[in-house]
């Protein structure tokens, strides 16, 4: 039997800084690195191709909210095709799905 | 010419009904080299000692053979006699015809041919004695506590206000073990924390103790007087000379995970103290939760918002080195996973708890800030059950023993409880309840006397989930009937285990645990508060469950211990270790592999500079191994050599 993962009883009174991911998609040229580091999961591939032929990341409006602001993606894009900006009234509840 | 004499104890009838004493004696005054050979009732007592200590000025005689009881028993009595008398106590031997011999044997004839033949070998033995003296070795005045709860804590507050320095080793990121997690303590009801945190701050204020936190000790080496430790330090990302525990890191750690502290109750985030009143006051980085590894450091939000630019990613483990006298072991204890008993859910259902999670919610700075709440929905429980001895007293569950303090927390626990929700319903499941310390029973009936408690004398057979409720099956002994019991809330007093590594470290430090895991006494009467490895005291859980105030005496007991150990300059080890012959040694390093204790070096020789065996004394535990195990008989174990060993054996065959 798994042991129980329980609710956190005071997961209201921490907050965790969120992110505004820029994808600027000329750029990309489809190494999944992003995809890859983040650590939330939240980037997903494109449906249609850009100039270059390529598919890119994209954020989904409902994936939003889970940018953490990390900027890991934006550490490991090779061709500075992402970037991640902070808004400082941009915070949230965290949330537990976090994975390393 | 040898003068021996041999003295027979009768040890009242003890030896006297099996072994004919006049018989026996006759005949050892026959054999050669005996000048004087004497019997008496008790040989220990006083007159007793007193008459071996004339024979032995009278007669002149240079060796004496006791036959007695074993050595392990009266052997220092002995040679304090022979001390006394001014002859060498390794002049002196003990020819064991009580234990070895009468105890084993109905037949009179019997025992006493076997008794003749023990003191034979004991002459035997003893004809190629040599006089030892005891060495001396220096005491380093210094403690290693380790493990920073209560016990702990209290040790090294007692040695280090004693003027002595302290090295305090805790494993977590703070002192405070358990007792920490409280809320309120049975059975006066004091708050824990704050009796616990001023003591807390006064150790990292006191200028005698090192305090050694987020650290193990893994390796031990040396003996009582002067023991060399390593500690090993592990990284906590945070220098600790330059975090101000201002907690600015944290906002904008995107990391939430459960904290330890609040038994999983409560959140953290990677970056995080355990609980306010911390100490050291030191943010720690839980690299395990931390977005980065040793091989990317990519977020550096903790990093910006330092502003003592404390936070550090490239941080390794350190290894440090500590020389001390004495150590005080204080590892304290944890409880038995719910997951080991399933038929109470074995972890499944998020509202059976163990008791220190009930701990942390009855506690004001809790997650739930003292509120009681089912961990399911937030909902203040209506229905609690208090389940006793779950999994003490219970061989089944591998518990055998009581873990002591169930029956006290739980009263307290039915009582906090009772006290935020007075019109909750409290069933408590017991089998018997054991309140013996001052005050305990007192408490426990007040609590039983009280409205909507029900006592309930039985075991819980099951907890199950129904809807949203649990459903508890138990029996009631009393009134010889089974109880069904709806319950929004379950909370299982676990037992008391040893702390895990605990087993660990027994290995690392050479001392005995017992069958339970739990570290063992020297003796279970006389000397409680000592390990089998003399210079290694015990304080609090680690020993075995006990409540606060035992954990405390204890403590201080243990700091005494060790203190009165300090107080000398040097201490008598005992000269019966082994020594290499160098002219005789090949070099072939056997016994560098054989020794357990490391006390075995290859060195230059002094006269021929070929590289031979050498042994340090302070370290050597006079195991005999290398003796035995070195091909060139070049070891000798002092005061068993193989002449005397020999010897023994042809007078016995
Ligand atoms: C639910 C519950 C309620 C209780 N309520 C009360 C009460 O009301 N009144 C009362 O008198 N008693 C109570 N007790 C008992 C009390 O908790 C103990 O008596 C006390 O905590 C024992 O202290 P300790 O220092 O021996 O052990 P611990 O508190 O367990 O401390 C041990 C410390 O050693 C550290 N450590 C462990 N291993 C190592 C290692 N290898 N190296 C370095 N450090 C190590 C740990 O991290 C910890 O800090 C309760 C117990 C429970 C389970
Ligand atoms: S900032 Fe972090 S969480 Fe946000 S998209 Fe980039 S990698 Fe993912
Ligand atoms: S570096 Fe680690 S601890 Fe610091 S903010 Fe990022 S995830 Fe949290
Ligand atoms: S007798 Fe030999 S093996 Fe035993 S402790 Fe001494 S040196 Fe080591």
């Amino acid at each position: 039997m798994p042991p129980v993962k329980r609710k956190l009883f005071n997961l209201d009174q921490y907050q965790v800084p969120r992110g505004k991911v820029q994808i600027i998609s000329e750029r990309c040229k489809g190494c999944s690195l992003c995809l890859e580091y983040c650590p939330n999961k939240v980037l997903a591939w494109s449906t249609d191709y850009n100039f270059k032929g390529y598919r890119y990341p994209v954020l989904e409006e409902t994936e939003e909210k889970y940018c953490i602001s990390c900027r890991f993606c934006e550490e490991v894009c090779p061709d500075f095709a992402i970037y991640v900006t902070t808004e400082p009234e941009l915070t949230a509840k965290p949330q537990s799905t976090q994975r390393k | 010419m040898t003068r021996l004499g041999v003295f027979i104890c009768h040890c009242g009838k003890n030896i006297a009904r099996t072994v004919n004493i006049e018989a026996l004696r006759e005949k050892a005054a026959t054999l050669p080299h005996v000048v004087l050979a004497k019997d008496y009732l008790y040989l220990c007592s006083k007159p007793g000692q007193t008459m071996i200590a004339d024979d032995i000025r009278e007669h002149r005689l240079d060796k004496v053979l006791i036959a007695a009881c074993s050595p392990r028993l009266h052997g220092k009595t002995f040679a304090q006699t022979a001390q006394r008398a001014g002859l060498n106590p390794y002049l002196l031997d003990m020819a064991n015809i009580r234990e070895h011999c009468s105890w084993v044997h109905i037949d009179g004839a019997e025992g006493t041919e076997k008794a003749f033949s023990i003191i034979k070998g004991g002459l035997g033995r003893l004809l190629y004695a040599e006089p030892l003296e005891p060495f001396q070795s220096p005491v380093t005045k210094r403690v290693l506590v380790i493990g920073g709860g209560v016990a702990g804590i209290q040790a090294t507050l007692d040695i280090a206000n004693s003027g002595y320095e302290v090295y305090l080793v805790e494993k977590s990121p703070s002192l405070g073990g358990h007792m920490a997690q409280l809320g309120e303590t049975f059975p006066t009801l004091d708050c824990s924390s704050c009796i616990l945190t001023p003591k807390m701050v006064e150790v990292s204020q006191n200028e005698h103790v090192h305090l050694l936190s987020y650290s193990e000790v893994t390796r031990i080496e040396g003996n009582i007087g002067q023991f060399q430790v390593t500690v090993r330090l592990r990284p906590r990302y945070v220098d600790e000379t330059l975090c101000t525990g201002c907690g600015d890191c944290v906002p904008t750690c995107p990391v939430v995970v459960s904290n330890e502290f609040d038994q999983g109750l409560g959140a953290r985030k990677a970056v995080y103290l355990p609980f306010p009143q911390a100490v050291p006051a030191v943010y720690t980085i839980d690299w395990d939760a931390c977005l980065n590894t040793d091989k990317l450091i990519i977020c550096e939000n903790c990093y910006k918002d330092c502003e003592a630019k404390a936070i550090n990613f490239l941080m390794e483990p350190q290894e440090k080195m500590v020389e001390v006298g004495a150590v005080v072991l204080a590892t304290g204890y944890e409880l038995m996973p719910v997951a080991r008993i399933g038929e109470y859910g074995g972890d499944e259902y998020e509202d059976v708890i163990d008791g220190l999670q009930f701990e942390r919610m009855l506690s004001a700075s809790g997650p739930t800030g003292g509120v009681v709440r089912r961990p399911s929905d937030g909902r203040i429980p209506q229905n609690v059950v208090f389940v006793q001895c779950a999994g003490s007293r219970d061989p089944e569950h591998g518990i055998p023993y009581c873990s002591k303090v169930c029956c006290m927390y739980t009263a307290k626990h039915a009582l906090l409880y009772k006290h935020a929700v007075p019109d909750g319903q409290v069933y408590v499941f017991y089998i018997d309840i054991r309140a013996a310390g001052k005050g305990h029973e007192e408490f426990v009936q007040k609590v039983m006397s009280e409205e909507r408690i029900l006592y309930l004398r039985g075991k819980v057979s099951k907890i199950f989930k129904s809807g949203a409720k649990l459903v508890v099956w138990g029996a009631d002994t009393l009134s010889g009937r089974q109880v069904e019991i709806e319950a929004d809330l379950v909370v299982l007093a676990m037992a008391v285990i040893p702390s895990s590594g605990s087993q660990k470290l027994a290995r690392t430090l050479h001392i005995a645990s017992d069958l339970s895991g739990f570290f063992s006494e020297a003796h279970p009467k006389l000397r409680p508060l000592e390990s089998n490895t003399d210079g290694i005291f015990l304080a609090g859980a680690a020993q075995f469950a006990k409540d606060i105030t035992d954990t405390v005496s204890q403590a201080t007991g243990a700091a005494g211990k060790a203190l009165s150990l300090l107080a000398n300059d040097f201490i008598k080890l005992e000269p019966t270790i082994s020594e290499v012959e160098e002219g005789i040694c090949r070099g072939c390093g056997l016994c560098v592999s054989i020794c357990p204790f490391g006390a075995v070096k290859m060195l230059p020789s002094t006269r021929t500079g070929a590289m031979v065996a050498g042994i340090n004394p302070i370290l050597c535990k006079g195991c005999g191994l290398c003796t035995a195990g070195c091909l060139s008989g070049a070891v000798t174990l002092k005061g068993s050599s193989f002449k005397q060993i020999f010897a023994q054996l042809e007078e016995m065959v």
